[in-house]
């Protein structure tokens, strides 16, 4: 049975861009999904680079009906986000920190960690390239790479080899952007006929619009299809390219994937279903 | 989102004017929402949808993204009309994400501010740089980032240190003043708050001190 969040407000956390317009937007779309849902009080974003700021977010829920506030940070893994920047602007002292006031602030794991974000990914492939035979196709999954104190690629590890023990595709492999091994390599990587390529980010922007199409060798056109607005995400309608004699089939992030806004909500719970747990049992996350 | 108090409301009083937009009555109780500069224009696309406002907001007039969105380059050429005031709460909260919560905050009379040294002094990782500015450096760059003609449209109330310094002595005295209608058009207009320096304003300081290097 789902929780009453009734007295509760959600407050998603994302990073924000001060050039890519597509950072925040499906961390506002998937607010306003649990919004119309009025699953909680109030649900409200903030950012790292745009506003409302984290700080600002500090004055948010000032209904007194509001006991509790859940926040999620809408992020691939733990890492300098998670553990250092937003416990910081958002003054969190641990997993629940009380504000004068007396209501409590949930410090929720980010979005990526949950479970549920293998089901998606599959999902996500199934999705970009309907009735190709699994069995005949490789599954690339798309990480950052190499980025200061960022565990993205672990978490992209993780799903790749949950993935594989599902045994429904030929190959499921990790690719990075920065480092080896390298998404422009996808051809010597994967011996099958048919390719389906998920970037595992929390939004689409220059990486997903125009950086990786280049990397894979697809025509994104002068100047890229990220420059002009009405192209952007044309790049994934097109599928699939035909390239090296093999089928590409390229994907959106995984977070501009509506589902997304369910994980947000499932994060809340997890944090209810932990805290009945005793303290040890639980990964602490560590807050800086 | 709930109805604030009244005392705290900055839609308490209608037509009323926030940055760049002005929210009006109109026949039948309905209420509109606009651009002050497009206030009885014709010909203007309406909209009915509050989020609608989440993409009027993201783009000026030439269609170049809006990094900061109390910048005084809201673009032109929409209505909306809305049937409760809680959807015009809603746009506004779009055009100025978190404005709305300041300005009751700062009503009640318990909005803490924090002064530029202390926000750059608590930056990590690669932001850890703009703690380095000099005073003269800060006095310029709050000058320029910051001043409502082609800055920003916020009232600063933040400090340049704890011990209560003036944010520039390059801005007018009326920047610090949630009275004056920072657009310039001298109307009654309620403050969109800066209570504490904006992470653009933050790298921009960082930009400087490496630049400066
Ligand atoms: S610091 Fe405040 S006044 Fe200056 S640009 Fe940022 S939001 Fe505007």
């Amino acid at each position: 049975m789902q929780r009453d969040f009734r007295n509760s407000a959600l407050l998603i956390v994302g990073h924000g861009s001060t050039v890519n317009p597509d950072s925040s937007a499906p961390n506002l779309a998937h607010a306003a999904d649990i919004r119309r849902r009025r699953l909680f009080a109030e649900v409200a974003c903030c950012f790292w680079k745009e506003e409302p700021s984290m700080r600002d977010a500090l004055l948010f829920f000032r209904d007194s009906s509001i006991r509790e506030v859940y926040v999620v940070p809408n992020f691939i893994s733990e890492g300098y986000f998670t553990q250092t920047v937003i416990p910081r602007e958002l003054e969190l002292s641990g997993r629940t920190t009380e504000r004068a006031t007396g209501q409590a602030w949930h410090y929720c794991g980010p979005v990526g960690s949950h479970p549920m974000m293998t089901e998606l990914l599959l999902q996500r492939a199934v999705e970009v390239a309907p009735g190709v035979p699994e069995k005949e196709t490789s599954l690339l999954i798309v990480g950052h790479g190499t980025n200061l104190n960022d565990n993205s690629a672990v978490a992209a590890k993780r799903e790749v080899e949950a993935i594989r023990r599902l045994d429904r595709y030929a190959a499921v492999l990790n690719v990075y952007m920065e480092e080896a091994p390298l998404v422009s390599d996808w051809a010597k990587l994967a011996q099958t006929a048919n390719v389906v390529i998920v970037p595992f980010f929390v939004s689409d922007g220059l990486h997903s619009y125009e950086d990786i199409p280049v990397l894979l060798g697809i025509d994104v056109g002068p100047g890229g299809s990220a420059t002009d607005r009405k192209n952007a995400g044309e790049v994934f309608r097109q599928n699939p390219y035909h390239l090296c004699g093999r089928n590409l089939y390229y994907a959106s992030s995984l977070g501009t994937d509506p589902r997304f806004a369910e994980i947000i909500v499932e994060q809340a719970e997890a944090f209810d279903r932990h805290r009945t747990l005793p303290m040890e049992s639980v990964t602490e996350s560590l807050v800086a | 989102m709930r109805r604030p108090d009244a005392s705290v409301d900055w839609l308490e009083v209608l037509p009323c004017c926030i940055g760049e937009i002005r929210i009006m009555h109109r026949a039948a109780g309905s209420f509109t929402v606009s651009h002050r500069d497009d206030t009885g224009l014709e010909g203007l696309a309406v909209y009915r949808d509050a989020d609608a406002a989440i993409e009027l907001a993201r783009y000026d007039d030439a269609g170049r993204y809006r990094s900061l969105k109390t910048a005084p380059n809201l673009r032109h050429g929409w209505l909306f009309v809305l049937d409760r005031l809680e959807q015009a709460r809603e746009v506004i909260e779009h055009f100025y994400p978190g404005r709305a919560a300041a300005y009751q905050t700062w009503r009640s009379g318990e909005l803490r501010t924090t002064p530029l040294r202390e926000t750059l002094g608590r930056q990590t990782g690669m932001y850890r740089a703009s703690a380095k500015i000099s005073e003269r450096q800060a006095d310029e760059l709050v000058g320029t980032f910051c001043r409502s003609d082609g800055g920003c449209l916020r009232t600063i109330l933040w400090k340049r240190d704890a011990a209560g310094a003036s944010p520039s002595t390059l801005l007018p005295k009326v920047k610090f003043d949630p009275e004056f209608d920072q657009t310039g058009r001298d109307e009654a207009a309620r403050p969109l708050l800066c209570q504490e320096a904006c992470n653009l304003l933050v790298a921009a300081a960082r930009n400087v001190v490496k630049g400066g290097q």
